[in-house]
């Protein structure tokens, strides 16, 4: 099987150190391999994921789909050359080597794992610096070797400085023995094998440190600048020998990045960057960033400018014991803007016990300068102990400290064992990335994934009645069966909680019967992980994830400790996440409680995974009614924002509708050539195609048009007070605007030229039956319709709606995508309204100091901003740029059930948002 | 502990931490927990980082800033005082600032050889500035840093009049004013930085009752080391007539010579003003009885009107307390996360910090509302006005761009505002 193993690979025991590391601390070995081979007797087949399970059983099996393992194929006959220098040396096969005969067996040899892994960096060609292309021979890796022992003279040693990033903390208890290379090998992965009879001979121990070969995914290999062949010459411009290098590196106090100095024989070579590769491809997700330990440096390293830190301090100090530090119980990471901060851990200490007594609040926040940064500073005091967060101002998200108590029982427990060193290393390392990503350019749209991901709510996709009915029922399918299953045979291992299970294809929620809490959490770790887009771009073969986990839910109940009736069962919940193509589904299981409890560290079980798995499949089958609602036009219907837009150009003669009637005109057109730009792409749009539309009115609400689709000027007798200012300009047809999505994206429009073409519905409809359905729709008021984006989020059950992502890239336009970035920004901005109000609303409720009169502006219920947009690249100087004025309107429910809706339209009609939002939440019948 | 809603003034010298006065909340904060929020601030300093604010989960906040390397302010508010916003908070410091180098000198406050002496002397600043920490109950120039002013009936008469009066008394800066609020003023006043208009506003209703009065002045911007002699007379009670000027003339000339000649006159209309103090425009502009308070700004000349009693309002209403307090905090919403305002740090000041939302949006914020329990607000921007209204629940949310654009269009008209 072509598998990624990470975990249970002997040979590899650095790459388990990244990934999940501090199991091995754990030595409590269950029985679980006797269970397994008790429940996969009867079968044949064994489980591909089962030698993965680690001993304290949890799992990490991700397996590619054939799609993606063609292309690794594919690239990796172009690139074994190039990437000759990463090939990775284990101490045994460094001997192998030696030979040089052997090189192709080996070559076939290479775990699956690293091919693809080397593909994927391929991907991103800015990263990684490469050998050049002509050196396809596997033998041409060891010429540095070959060439010395051929005796041939070295033409030109020269010195080269390679930065490594160390990190002794990571080797944990094993101390490395001698005879298994020492801290060379062990912490910096360079293995080298002294001569022995040469160097007694010479009558000194001194030796120059040569290296014989790297072992993979150590520091030494990663940056890919250290060669076989080289010799260390000085670490931190210590000179170094074979004599002195172990003492040397064990004075090497926590991680830190040393220089190393290095002898080489080919100079340039190794050093000449790769130019990128034609063809751009998606980023590597953050999964097999994360799997891959090397990108977890090197991404730190790309974001060491910024000023970050986690630090979890410790409030009570002990004086007698005056050690340096002893307060910082964890920290990451180290780089020098982090280091700044961590000199004022102080004033944070200082602050946070302070200012309960000044102010009588718990701190929160607070914003300081550092080397031009502004940074905030967010707080979480828990008993004794103080959880510190860094991040520049310009990234800051609230739900920050929420998120580890998700993966352990509490924060304190978090981070006070030390076993979970290196996997808080990995997760703060993700968690910085997703937060401060992108270097240089601008997240795209960082404003939208800060709101969509700070929301409490998971993506939800509406489906048709009857297949939801199918979907949910899978989900109560496992339950039973495993309850069943389990309770006769294996009841005294684990019991399935009463509620579980949640798919999630292309991203979206389908289905689920998790409590809202622990979907939350559920849906946190895989969006920290990034099993999501892993699982919307297909790249998932197949994935088994087993673990530990501790929900949100119940750690807050235990620490409350107040018994009201029914409390939930005490007992262990384990997170089993099965994704098979593109549906994954997340299963909360239980021990204890009303189960038998669990003893050691069990492992998932054959029987659950399976259970799964053949749900999975089942769903399969639903995959064609998804596509088909994902094809669908949008409903509630949307509009682009470019159709809005005066056009601002000459007038031209022809026929002229309205975007309701645009559709009539898509269907005549549909045969239209696909390639026209959009008004502000890059090439110059093609006047013939557009269609001028009426004079836009501005009140729409009194103008009915005509019901046969017969060209009409909107011309309302009312308007707007404000009708002087706007701009009354004309604007492109749908008829034109449906043209430009069919350059967008080819296929689907193909087939819907037109966005307000109903699609399957329209098939078999009349013209006048359509037009009904349209309405019914249609959420704007008025005729046409004004809607751009909207959000609908669902407290009770977590969930929220928005247009998919499909949806929204039918419509493309170049303006949509800065309005839906826009949009997404005022939304944060409306959200932070509601919860500040609400939470001065709520302390007035339990505020007892009678203290009189609402303070502050009181709670907000309904909150929107008016816009107006230009077209950003606007280079015509002798016009002004034409503009557009669209609302972005909140509104938040908190009866029946609370509910956020937000919205975007256009400003021509005058909306009531209450009533846009109870037709969408009555429509979607969520 | 601090109190609910209150908010204490510390005031220390940057480079010791001696502190210098501490005003505000009734009861004072021990001296322990002074020093270590300077020390804290101090200790952050060394390393290299720059502490600006800190807040807690009920609304308490910790504001620090260190004026000119020399003297460091401190705002600290107790739990729960939302009215008491960030923004509040840095105008505040900046007031307070200006406050004491109006009075002071920048000289006496950057160059501090004797800390008891300088104890002494800035008790004279305490009425001053402790009107800046009462906030908010019949003005809001200290948030908007826009020159309040009230819009008379005739405006040209009273300019005539001021402009006479201030070149016989050789004076190029002349000011009209009415329970702190700007009637009429020379065209070189209104060259002076608005906060200093602000300022001298504020000193002016300190100065109280006399019948007239002599003091020397720095202007924080214009001339923080040369003083200049403010001159205020007193026409009616709330009404004032002030200069700046040099060495001449005396105050004696000028009160008996010129002040009876110029205004006698004009007794009646300055009793018209006088009675306008609430209203800040005219009776001839009718507004609709749903808009419960407004301010208007007008953004080239940063000045602004403001009233909260508009027009007869119905019963039911917030008070005119509260919707002083309203409007300022919906101000503050505006302007913090939508309106972001361009104000040129002052010199030798720190760079304040960017708000939370105002950069992040790609296209320009023009309107925006907030529909609560109690009222409805509407905030719009021009390119010349800023428009604050704020509306009884009864209206109708659509309505309401429509109440605030026709609001903003009879007030310009008739006014030229």
């Amino acid at each position: 099987m072509d598998s990624m193993e990470f975990n249970g690979d002997p040979e590899s025991p650095s790459t388990r150190d990244h990934v999940e590391a501090g199991d091995a601390l754990r030595e409590t070995e269950s029985d679980t391999d006797d269970s397994f081979e008790m429940l996969c007797g009867g079968s044949d087949l064994e489980p591909e994921w089962l030698d993965d399970v680690q001993k304290n059983g949890e799992l990490f099996y991700l397996e590619l789909s054939e799609g993606e393992e063609e292309a690794a194929m594919v690239h990796s006959s172009v690139t074994q050359g190039l990437s000759t220098n990463h090939v990775r040396f284990s101490d045994k096969e460094a001997e192998i080597i030696t030979d040089g005969s052997k090189n192709k067996e080996r070559y076939k040899r290479e775990p699956r794992l690293k091919k693809l892994v080397k593909i994927l960096r391929k991907k991103r060609p800015s990263q990684r610096r490469m050998d050049t292309p002509q050196a396809l021979r596997p033998a041409s890796i060891l010429k540095n070797q070959a060439g010395q022992r051929a005796g041939l003279v070295v033409q030109q040693q020269q010195l080269k400085e390679v930065f490594v990033y160390l990190n002794p903390k990571r080797l944990g208890w094993r101390s490395p023995s001698p005879e298994r290379g020492g801290l060379l090998q062990a912490l910096l992965g360079v293995v080298h094998r002294p001569s022995w009879g040469r160097g007694e001979a010479q009558g000194r121990r001194e030796e120059r440190l040569t290296v014989h070969g790297l072992l993979p995914n150590s520091p030494a290999i990663r940056g890919g600048q250290v060669l076989i062949g080289d010799v260390l010459v000085a670490i931190d411009d210590v000179d170094v020998t074979s004599e002195n290098i172990e003492r040397v590196l064990s004075c090497i106090p926590g991680p830190t990045q040393v220089k190393l100095t290095l002898e080489t024989a080919s100079p340039g070579e190794g050093l000449e960057p790769e130019p990128p590769s034609g063809r751009p491809s998606p980023p590597v997700s953050q999964l097999v960033k994360l799997l891959w330990g090397e990108d977890l440096v090197e991404l730190q390293m790309s974001i060491s400018h910024i000023p970050h830190i986690v630090m979890y301090l410790s409030l009570k100090l002990d004086s007698e014991s005056a050690k340096d530090e002893q307060e910082i119980l964890y920290q990451f990471p180290t780089t020098q803007a982090s280091t700044q901060l961590k000199g004022v851990r102080g004033v944070f200490l200082t602050l946070c016990d302070m200012l309960g007594s000044v102010t009588g609040g718990r701190i929160v926040s607070s914003s300081l300068l550092l080397s031009q940064h502004l940074v905030h500073v967010g707080y979480w005091k828990e008993g004794e102990r103080l959880l510190v967060v860094g991040l520049p101002a310009d990234r800051w998200a609230d739900h920050v400290t929420c998120t580890p108590d998700c993966n352990f029982l509490s924060v304190h427990r978090a981070f006070s064992e030390e076993e979970h060193c290196p996997r808080l290393d990995c997760f703060f390392s993700l968690f910085f990335q997703r937060l401060i990503d992108s270097p240089g350019a601008p997240t795209p749209d960082a404003a939208g994934a800060l709101f969509l991901d700070g929301l409490p709510a998971v993506r939800w996709l509406t489906l048709p009645p009857e297949v939801k009915v199918r979907f949910t029922n899978g989900g109560v399918q496992i339950a039973l069966a495993a309850f069943l299953f389990l309770s006769s045979d294996f009841g005294e291992m684990v019991s399935v909680h009463p509620a579980l299970g949640w798919s999630g294809g292309e991203g979206y929620l389908l289905a689920s019967h998790l409590p809202k809490e622990d979907l939350l959490d559920v849906a946190l770790y895989c969006q920290h992980f990034g099993l999501l887009p892993l699982a919307s771009e297909q790249r998932i073969g197949q994935l088994v994830i087993w673990r530990e986990v501790f929900p949100h839910r119940l750690s807050q109940s235990a620490a409350s400790g107040v018994e009201q009736g029914y409390s939930e069962p005490q007992g262990r919940r384990f997170l089993l996440i099965v994704g098979v193509r593109h549906f994954m589904q997340c299963v909360l299981l239980e021990a204890g409680g009303c189960a038998a409890p669990a003893l050691g560290s069990p492992g998932p079980d054959c029987v659950y995974v399976d259970q799964v798995k053949a749900t999975l499949l089942q769903l399969e089958g639903l995959q064609t009614a998804l596509e088909e609602r994902l094809a669908a036009p949008p409903a509630p219907c949307l509009s682009c924002a470019d159709w809005f837009l005066p056009a601002g150009r000459e007038r031209q003669d022809g026929p002229v509708g309205s975007p309701v009637f645009g559709k009539l005109v898509g269907s005549i057109r549909a045969s239209s050539p696909a390639g026209r730009r959009g008004l502000f792409g890059d090439s110059a749009p093609s006047l013939r195609a557009r269609r001028p539309s009426p004079q836009r009115s501005l009140s729409d609400s009194g103008s009915d048009g005509p019901p046969d689709g017969a060209p009409f000027l909107g011309l309302s007798p009312h308007s707007t007070p404000d009708s002087t200012r706007k701009l009354t300009g004309r604007r492109d047809s749908l008829g034109s605007g449906g043209s430009d999505g069919s350059s967008g994206s080819g296929g689907l429009f193909k087939k819907h030229p037109n966005p307000f073409y109903l699609g399957t519905l329209k098939r078999s409809l009349s013209e006048r039956d359509a037009e009904a359905a349209y309405s019914t729709m249609k959420l704007s008021s008025g005729t046409e319709n004004t809607l751009f984006h909207y959000v609908c989020m669902e407290t009770v059950q977590g969930i929220f709606i928005a247009p998919t992502h499909r949806e929204v890239a039918q419509l493309s336009g170049s303006i949509h995508p800065q309005l839906i970035r826009n949009f997404h920004r005022c939304c944060l901005s409306i959200r932070a309204a509601f919860q500040q109000s609400l939470t001065s609303w709520q302390a007035q409720l339990q505020g007892t100091d009678g203290h009189q009169g609402p303070r502050g502006l009181g709670p907000v219920k309904e909150h929107g901003v008016l816009f107006q947009c230009k077209p950003e690249n606007w280079n015509e100087q002798k016009k002004p740029a034409p503009t557009m004025t669209y609302w972005v309107i909140g509104r938040m429910h908190l009866e029946p059930v609370p509910q956020e809706f937000y919205v975007c339209f256009h400003d021509s009609v005058t909306e009531l948002p209450v009533e846009m939002a109870f037709r969408l939440s009555f429509g979607l019948a969520l | 502990m601090l109190q609910a809603g209150a908010v204490q003034l510390l005031c220390l010298t940057a480079s010791s931490g001696v502190p210098l006065f501490c005003r505000g909340a009734s009861k004072q904060l021990p001296f322990s927990v002074i020093g270590s929020l300077n020390g804290v601030h101090m200790f952050a300093g060394g390393q290299g980082v720059q502490l600006f604010n800190c807040d807690t989960d009920r609304g308490g906040r910790v504001l620090w800033k260190v004026f000119h390397d020399s003297v460091m302010l401190i705002a600290v508010t107790g739990q729960r005082s939302d009215a008491c916003g960030n923004l509040q908070l840095r105008r505040l410091l900046d007031n307070v600032w200006n406050c004491m180098v109006l009075v002071l000198g920048l000289e006496e406050l950057t160059n501090v050889r004797n800390v008891e002496r300088l104890k002494r002397e800035l008790r004279s600043c305490y009425q001053l500035i402790d009107t800046f920490l009462d906030i908010g109950k019949d003005w809001m120039g200290d948030l908007t840093h826009c020159v309040e002013c009230l819009l008379p009936a005739q405006p040209a008469v009273l300019q005539d009049t001021l402009n006479a009066f201030a070149q016989a008394a050789e004076s190029d800066f002349g000011c009209l004013l009415v329970h702190g609020k700007m009637v009429v003023a020379t065209d070189k006043w209104w060259r002076l930085a608005p906060q200093e208009v602000v300022l001298l506003a504020a000193l002016v209703r300190t100065l109280g009752g006399s019948a007239c009065c002599d003091c020397p002045i720095f202007l924080p911007q214009g001339s923080p080391t040369v003083p200049h002699r403010l001159l205020r007379f007193q026409l009616l009670p709330g009404v004032n007539v002030c200069m700046l000027c040099g060495p001449t003339p005396t105050l004696q000339s000028v009160e008996g010579e010129l002040v009876v000649r110029f205004w006698r006159p004009l007794v009646d209309m300055l009793h018209g003003c006088q009675a306008l103090h609430q209203r800040c425009f005219p009776g001839s502009v009718g507004l609709h009885r749903d808009v419960l308070a407004l301010l208007l700004i007008n953004r080239e000349s940063s000045r602004a009107v403001s009233s909260v009693h508009p027009a007869p309002s119905a019963p039911g209403a917030p008070s005119p307390i509260r919707r002083w307090e309203l409007l300022r905090l919906l101000f503050t919403f505006a302007t913090t996360r939508y309106f972001s305002q361009t104000e040129a740090p002052q010199k030798g000041e720190q760079l304040p910090p960017p708000e939370e939302f105002a950069p992040g949006f790609s296209d320009q914020p023009q309107q925006c509302y907030l529909v609560t329990d109690e009222c409805k607000f509407f905030a719009l921007q021009t390119p010349q006005h800023q428009l604050y209204i704020l509306t009884a629940v009864s209206v109708p949310t659509f309505a309401l761009r429509p109440l605030a654009t026709r609001t903003l269009s009879t007030l310009t008209d008739s006014t030229g505002f």
